[in-house]
């Protein structure tokens, strides 16, 4: 077992090391120490904020302070593991099916994949931090015996946590087993989140039922999250003095937990020992023509770009993200702009849509080959001039980012009490025609010296190496810093033509630098295809 | 660079690469001659992808000279990719258009007209035995139907020289068949020049005219078919040239029947 163990952990840690270690990891590792530099403190202070939280509610020993202390605690921290969990893990460590040759009862390889994904995953260090600030707190507030009992409900906490997400990544995974059926449950719940977000937002400043009413109806549905539900009532009953009490919520803790992990376990193995064909449909009649983008290399290049980002699932999350923002920003903000403030300002909200759609497509621009796997020593094999296929991933990208923005704007329109003026319609197009270029020039650096092979899911992080999400970051700040600049002026001087003109010069010298740049890129992208082409096609993955 | 008089479609000399200096193909000589069905043949890790990738323009050689169709590579190279048709290591397959999609669009990207790669694109799902997988994504195709796909995409624009980095490694009888009568009619018909590595030699034999021999690196045995296996199957001569020189029996002797529970 301890061997088995060993073994297992090794191969994780070996496999974190080689990823640091291969072409490219050490910016990867900068790049990681960096976001660990940024999350270690921020870890920090909701621990000693949690912590905090829990003094005060051992303090209170039983009442309402107490009870809602509990709550939120294990709420609030089981809500937030699982939902990053879920949007991050690609559960590599959890697929049975390559460990099923291995003279190891299948029930201990995943439960151990279980324990070294908690132990091993830097994320994890930080919700450990979080219930180590819970325990802290308690026991300064009241040291005692009772903080074994404590520590059993926080590691079984951690355990139930891990162990339901498990259960919802195996069902996920079961059910929606064809990909289109995925890829739209995935967007059907992206959209739930987002209009359920909105509704919220929107009855904010609405007359809310008095919080006694809603007890009840929160006490039947807390049951759901049972990991954070148990603790919850055992941490009640522990942080009020009651020990004996909290047994029972303890004991139904771990039963739930055992339970959920068997049939996880039971799902997994199940997946991984009948693994078939996904039973995909068809997607057209053979020999259809659709699109009507005709002839020529040029135009196969942008049929093919279109097609790709049309059955792209981020693709299609982002149209729906979009204008649903957009609505947002033009219910709540615009309307709390006053007239007085001026027409440039008014029309902040807008320009702003209009630097979101190149921003929802950050993965789209800096990592422009990321999804073409093999596909893309196509595009080396053939007679193609790279500079035209660098072209036609711009174009093709430009034109849904413009589709985005003028559905959002639209919408803006439909739906915003405090209309920004006409003339900012047209600048906010200049502005995201002018920004397009620049972006595009410089994510084709990024795309040709970081790419990375990317999956066709929703989570962003799996279509960008840490180091291409931390140069985005800088690209876009530096894009919106220059952008801004007239911007400034306009408001200073208040003359809008001031703003316009100044983006029409931006996007005439990024449209120049573009077309002076592209075939140096592409040369770039000629000349590193030995490195390139294994990043892209998954072949060093 | 060719001193002879018969007409080759593939000609290296000293062709040479290294990875991290050490040398993964040295001093090829290879000579394919036009028309020919050539088995490019070594064990695993001997070079025989490196080699056709270097020939393909995937991978950029360390050292000598490669001629393809009579092209220099280096400085013709462009212009050569669209005489020839690859089926890579892994493939080339854009997994999210069709099946339908994916030729008419390689098609295109070769430079045949739109209605003309189509009519190819139906033609040759027809003759792969994939016209009613057509409409399906790339992604969804199982392996021997994507290999199956590859070589069509290989075939669309009409290439004077085929390169098949093992196209039967992975896929089942049925498919092996279907891709060998394929490729036999190709080379009898005279159409194409067939550049083809594997080391699954008994399809080989079956189908090649002539063959080269790669180990670590280095061409060891190259010329037609019967001038290569001599008296011998290809087989024996394979393992006689590149076989293994440790004798059987040594090592490992903890291998061995064990008695149950123990």
């Amino acid at each position: 077992m301890r061997n088995e163990f060993r073994a297992l952990a090794e191969l994780r840690g070996r496999l974190l090391w080689r990823r640091f270690t291969a072409r490219g990891g050490i910016a990867e590792g900068v790049a990681s120490v960096v976001l660990l530099v940024i999350a270690v403190p921020v870890g920090l202070a909701f621990a000693v904020a949690i912590g905090f939280g829990a003094f005060q509610a051992v303090r209170a020993a039983g009442g309402l302070r107490t009870d809602v202390g509990a709550s939120a605690i294990f709420f609030g921290i089981w809500q937030t593991w699982t939902a990053v969990s879920l949007t991050l893990n690609d559960r590599d460590g959890l697929d049975l099916r390559r460990f099923l040759v291995f003279p190891i009862r299948p029930a201990r390889v995943y439960a151990m994949g279980l324990l070294t994904g908690l132990l091993g995953d830097p994320v994890g260090l930080v919700w450990g931090a979080m219930l180590g600030g819970v325990f802290v707190g308690a026991a300064i507030a009241r040291p005692g015996a009772w903080l074994a009992v404590l520590l059993v409900v926080l590691i079984a906490f951690a355990v139930a946590t891990v162990v339901l997400i498990a259960l919802i990544q195996e069902v996920l995974a079961a059910v929606l087993s064809t990909r289109r059926m995925r890829e739209w449950a995935m967007i059907g719940s992206v959209g739930v989140s987002v209009g359920f977000l909105v509704l919220l937002l929107w009855s904010a400043d609405r007359p809310v039922r008095a919080a006694s009413d809603a007890i009840p109806v929160l006490r039947i549905i807390q049951w759901f999250a049972w990991p954070g539900a148990f603790p919850a009532a055992a941490a009640r009953e522990l942080f009020a003095g009651r020990v004996a009490a909290s047994l029972p919520w303890i004991a139904g803790l771990l039963l739930a937990t055992a339970i959920t992990g068997w049939l996880a376990f039971r799902i997994a193995l199940a997946q991984a020992r009948g693994a078939g064909s996904s039973g995909e449909g068809s997607v057209g009649r053979p020999g259809e023509v659709g699109l009507g983008l005709r002839g020529g290399r040029f135009g196969a290049l942008l049929e093919k770009e279109a097609r790709y980002l049309y059955r792209q699932p981020l693709a299609r999350v982002d149209a729906l993200l979009a204008p649903v923002l957009m609505a947002f920003v033009a219910m709540k903000v615009e309307p709390r702009i006053p007239a007085e403030a001026g027409e440039v300002v008014r029309a902040l909200p807008l320009f702003g849509a209009a630097v979101y759609c190149h921003l929802l497509l950050q993965a789209f621009w800096l990592n422009a080959f990321g999804w073409e796997r093999g596909g893309a020593r196509a595009l080396f094999l053939a007679p193609l001039d790279l500079t035209a296929v660098l072209r036609a991933k711009g174009l093709v990208l430009y034109a849904y980012s413009l589709v985005l923005f003028l559905v959002s704007a639209a919408v803006m329109a439909a739906v915003g009490k405090g209309m920004a003026p006409p003339w900012a319609f047209a600048a906010a197009l200049v502005l995201h025609a002018a920004m397009a270029p620049w972006l595009f020039a410089s994510g084709n650096v990024v795309s040709i010296l970081r790419p990375k092979a990317a999956s066709f899911a929703i989570q962003r992080n799996s279509a960008l190496s840490t180091f291409s999400g931390l140069i985005g970051m800088g690209i876009v700040s530096a894009a919106m810093g220059a952008f801004a600049l007239p911007a400034f002026l306009a408001l200073r001087m208040e003359s809008p033509a001031i703003l316009v003109g100044g983006w029409v010069v931006l996007g005439i010298a990024g449209a120049l630098v573009l077309r002076g740049v592209l075939p140096r890129e592409a040369r770039l992208l000629a000349d590193r295809r030995e490195e390139f082409l294994p990043a892209v096609c998954g072949d060093d993955a | 660079m060719s001193d002879s008089p018969e007409r080759l479609a593939v000609e290296t000399r000293g062709l040479t690469r290294l990875f991290d200096g050490k040398p993964a193909v040295s001093s090829l000589d290879l000579r394919v001659p036009a028309g020919a069905f050539y088995g490019f043949l070594g064990p695993n890790g001997a070079g025989k992808s490196t080699t056709m990738k270097m020939l393909t323009g995937l991978l950029r050689p360390s050292g000598g000279e490669a001629r393809v169709l009579g092209a220099d590579l280096s400085r013709d190279g462009f212009e050569v990719r669209g005489r020839i048709g690859v089926v890579p290591d892994g493939l080339a397959l854009f997994e999210r258009l069709s099946g339908a999609e994916m030729l008419r669009i390689q098609g295109q990207l070769y430079g045949l007209d739109r209605k003309v790669a189509a009519l190819r694109a139906g033609e040759l799902l027809e003759a792969m035995e994939l016209s009613a997988e057509g409409g399906k994504l790339v992604q969804d195709y199982s392996h021997g139907m994507k290999k199956k796909l590859a070589l069509a995409c290989a075939l669309i624009h009409g290439p004077e020289l085929l390169f098949l980095d093992e196209p039967f490694e992975g896929i089942d009888a049925v498919a092996v068949s279907g891709i060998r009568r394929m490729l036999q009619d190709l080379v009898a018909r005279r159409a194409l020049t067939i550049f083809l590595t594997s080391h699954v030699l008994e399809v080989v034999e079956r189908l090649v005219t002539h063959v080269g021999i790669i180990h670590h690196g280095r061409l060891i045995a190259q010329g037609s078919l019967a001038e290569v296996r001599a008296t011998g199957s290809l087989e024996e001569t394979f393992i006689r040239l590149v076989g293994e020189e440790r004798p059987a029996g040594t090592g490992l002797s903890w291998l061995g029947p064990r008695e149950v529970g123990a």
